[in-house]
């Protein structure tokens, strides 16, 4: 019992050590500031994870706008697309100082508090890809409209099945904003007259894992044995439900479309199971995202509509509405990849 | 006890290795980021992980009871929406929290009867409600979850004191306390390990054994609840389905790394704050450097299975016979069974082969 009692008052000690460090600590971090004068900034590129492919393309074309702009990008995530596990990212970003965060939110909520947090220090908030609660940053980076994304999707499954039979879609996570988003303007774009014949069965989650888009893939061949097609908005969802159908044989039975990396992609389409999909160009989107950022720093964005500013590669471009979300840029129309182009993409 | 004695015991202890683990990674940090050791990142390094470490600190009386409940995190997450709903629902927001983690207390109570009352295996059990629960908590709050709190109540979970000191960080300490007290001071805490060194003999002895089991499970949905609907909600500022996933690993290791034996029978709430502290402060570092976050895996990884090698190694010590004197190394239990069978208690024989 002594011994425990030693412990205890060893602990108090080192904790007391601690303390006194804690007190005469270097100084407060955090104190950053845009530099309201100089040209080069520091931007920290946080993606919902790290490991797959679009995110990687996303910090590549981030790196790029960064050389060209002279700002340094740093690009890091957490390997889980887990809101709370962005958080120490976006802490670790405002206190080493970095001028603006670009992050893509798998949770729209959870991260807005240390986002509020970063802003109340002076750091710029610019989201993509998936948006965050919008007061918490100054302007969000959006693929192209979710509307176009919808319609195009529903598009692409339709002139594959004679616009014709039963299609399910398989989805990342019932609480992905995008994909809801998506999801949405599929069904208005099913309204119209073109596809009335086109009935949508059933949403399946595969939470952007390929084991459970493939187990969900799998579910969806068993229960509907008239399945058309299927509709997958998620790069590591088509890839998961290609492989299946591919071992399955039910290639060209059941029609495959959605968003997709042709890297993933490729092998699948040159089997004749997903003949037409898309995306947009996932390096040009980190491109963007990077370049508002800048101009968000240097004061050529403020965040009012109709404001322009130049975009290097992807030349001038606008600030907008994006259907009530705003303030908003557009990457752009969505890109369709199909047998005879699939070559020509590298990501 | 000579004090050559209490300082060898002190040098073998989990909490003493935690400690000087703490220190050594705070020197590394340092020498990787030049932002290491400011003040407010200091105080906040532990603040993302509070949550966790609640859930930790309930999940240790389960696991030192010889049991395991890994449905926690999906605890967390009923008793989040159950929360959140009733606050859209319009009741004051203290009694919604009240409610949630009544609920979640609940839901310990449902693991709790089934392990301690129908004696079925915790691992199975909680396998199944930590899937249960999770659908559980989509069926409660499906989308896009809740985000409109009252700003005093986020207060609790993610408001600072002068802007630099969390207050999540103080409930946490305050947990820690109260905790420790009952575990390592009352009777109900001495009945904890009882059981988990050896359930038979617990209940020859007279403890009541179910009804220990059971309150172990309540407290630990409790936690999950603290956790979710103070911390979590108030950290966050989010109320969804999907709160707590992903998370379960960090809860473990938690446990694991703070020195409670997965076997029951052995850990401490002080090895479970510093095992948190010690993840908390390895990643901030590591972060600070813009390590790549799977690099970051692999490094924790390393940490717990160095942990459990090393924490398996001195208990082999501890019970087949490495003795070095002086260092107290060995389970007061085994030098009981020794002193039975004739060993001398403290012999100045260095090794012993066998058990």
């Amino acid at each position: 019992m002594k011994g425990k009692r030693l412990l205890v008052l060893l602990s108090l000690v080192a904790i007391a050590a601690l303390a006194a460090g804690l007190a005469a600590g270097v100084g407060s971090a955090g104190e950053s500031r845009a530099n309201p004068t100089g040209k080069s900034y520091k931007i920290f590129f946080l993606p919902k994870f790290i490991g797959i492919g679009v995110f990687t393309e996303n910090g590549k074309g981030g790196k790029e706008a960064g050389k060209e702009l002279g700002d340094t990008v740093v690009y890091n995530g957490p390997t889980e697309p887990v809101g709370a596990k962005q958080v120490p990212f976006i802490e670790s970003a405002v206190r080493q100082g970095f001028d603006a965060i670009v992050i893509s939110a798998p949770d729209a909520n959870a991260v807005a508090p240390a986002l509020l947090r970063a802003r109340a220090r002076g750091v710029k908030v610019v989201s993509y890809d998936g948006d965050v609660r919008p007061d918490a940053r100054e302007i969000f980076v959006s693929p192209p409209l979710a509307s176009d994304i919808g319609a195009f999707q529903v598009e692409w499954l339709g002139s594959q099945i004679g616009y014709k039979g039963e299609f399910a879609i398989l989805s990342a996570t019932p609480t992905a904003a995008n994909q809801n988003t998506w999801i949405k303007w599929m069904k208005v774009a099913l309204k119209k007259p073109k596809y009335r014949n086109m009935k949508l069965v059933k949403i399946a989650y595969g939470n952007d894992k390929p084991v459970d888009s493939a187990r969900e893939t799998q579910a969806l061949l068993q229960a509907y044995p008239n399945l058309k097609g299927i509709i997958a908005p998620t790069t590591v969802g088509i890839s998961a439900a290609a492989q299946v159908l591919s071992q399955e044989g039910a290639c060209g039975k059941v029609a495959l479309t959605g968003l997709g990396l042709p890297n993933e992609m490729r092998k699948f389409v040159k089997k004749g199971c997903a003949r037409k999909f898309g995306l947009w160009n996932e390096r040009d989107f980190g491109y963007l995202a990077v370049y508002v950022a800048h101009h968000v720093l240097d004061g050529t964005i403020t965040g009012k509509i109709g404001e322009t500013f130049k975009a290097g590669r992807l030349g001038t471009r606008q600030v907008v509405n994006c259907a009530g979300v705003k303030p908003c840029v557009v990457l752009g129309k969505p890109l369709v990849f199909t047998p005879q182009n699939i070559d020509k993409f590298n990501f | 006890m000579t004090s050559r004695q209490l300082l060898g015991r002190l040098l073998g202890r989990w909490e003493t290795l935690l400690l000087v683990a703490i220190v050594g990674v705070g020197a590394w940090s340092a020498t990787l980021s030049p932002f290491f050791l400011h003040r407010a990142n200091l105080l906040d390094l532990v603040t993302p992980y509070v949550f966790i470490g609640l859930i930790a600190f309930g999940l240790a009386f389960v696991v030192i009871a010889g049991e395991i409940d890994i449905s926690v995190v999906s605890t967390l997450a009923v008793s989040v929406v159950s929360f959140a709903q009733l606050v859209q629902a319009g009741v004051n927001v203290w009694l919604a929290a009240l409610a949630g983690l009544g609920v979640a207390t609940a839901l310990g109570l449902g693991n709790g009867l089934l392990v301690g009352v129908l004696n079925l295996p915790s691992l199975a059990v909680t396998l199944g409600t930590l899937a249960a629960y999770q659908g559980l908590a989509f069926v409660i709050l499906s989308g896009e979850g809740v985000s409109s709190f009252p700003a005093g109540y986020l207060r609790v979970g993610g408001g600072y004191i002068g802007n630099e000191l969390p207050i999540p960080l103080l409930v946490l300490l305050g947990l820690a306390v109260v905790l420790g007290l009952l575990l390592h001071a009352t009777r109900f805490g001495r009945y904890v390990f009882t059981i988990g060194a050896n359930r038979e003999a617990a209940r020859f002895s007279g403890v009541p054994v179910a009804r220990v089991r059971v309150t172990v499970f309540c407290l630990s949905g409790l936690m999950a609840g603290i956790a979710g609907v103070f911390v979590y909600v108030g950290y966050f500022g989010s109320a969804r389905a999907d709160a707590g996933q992903g998370q379960l690993l960090d809860v473990v290791t938690a446990v694991v790394l703070g020195g409670v034996d997965i076997f029951g029978g052995v850990g401490s709430i002080a090895g479970v704050l510093l095992a948190l502290v010690l993840v908390a402060e390895l990643r901030n570092g590591m972060q600070l450097a813009n390590l790549p976050g799977d690099l970051q895996n692999i490094v924790i990884g390393g940490l717990l299975l160095a942990a459990i090698v090393s924490g398996n190694l001195i208990r082999a010590a501890q019970a087949g016979g490495l003795r070095i004197p002086g260092l107290g190394l060995r389970r007061k239990e085994v030098i009981a069974a020794d002193a039975e069978a004739g060993v001398p208690v403290n012999p100045t024989v260095e090794t012993r082969q066998g058990g």
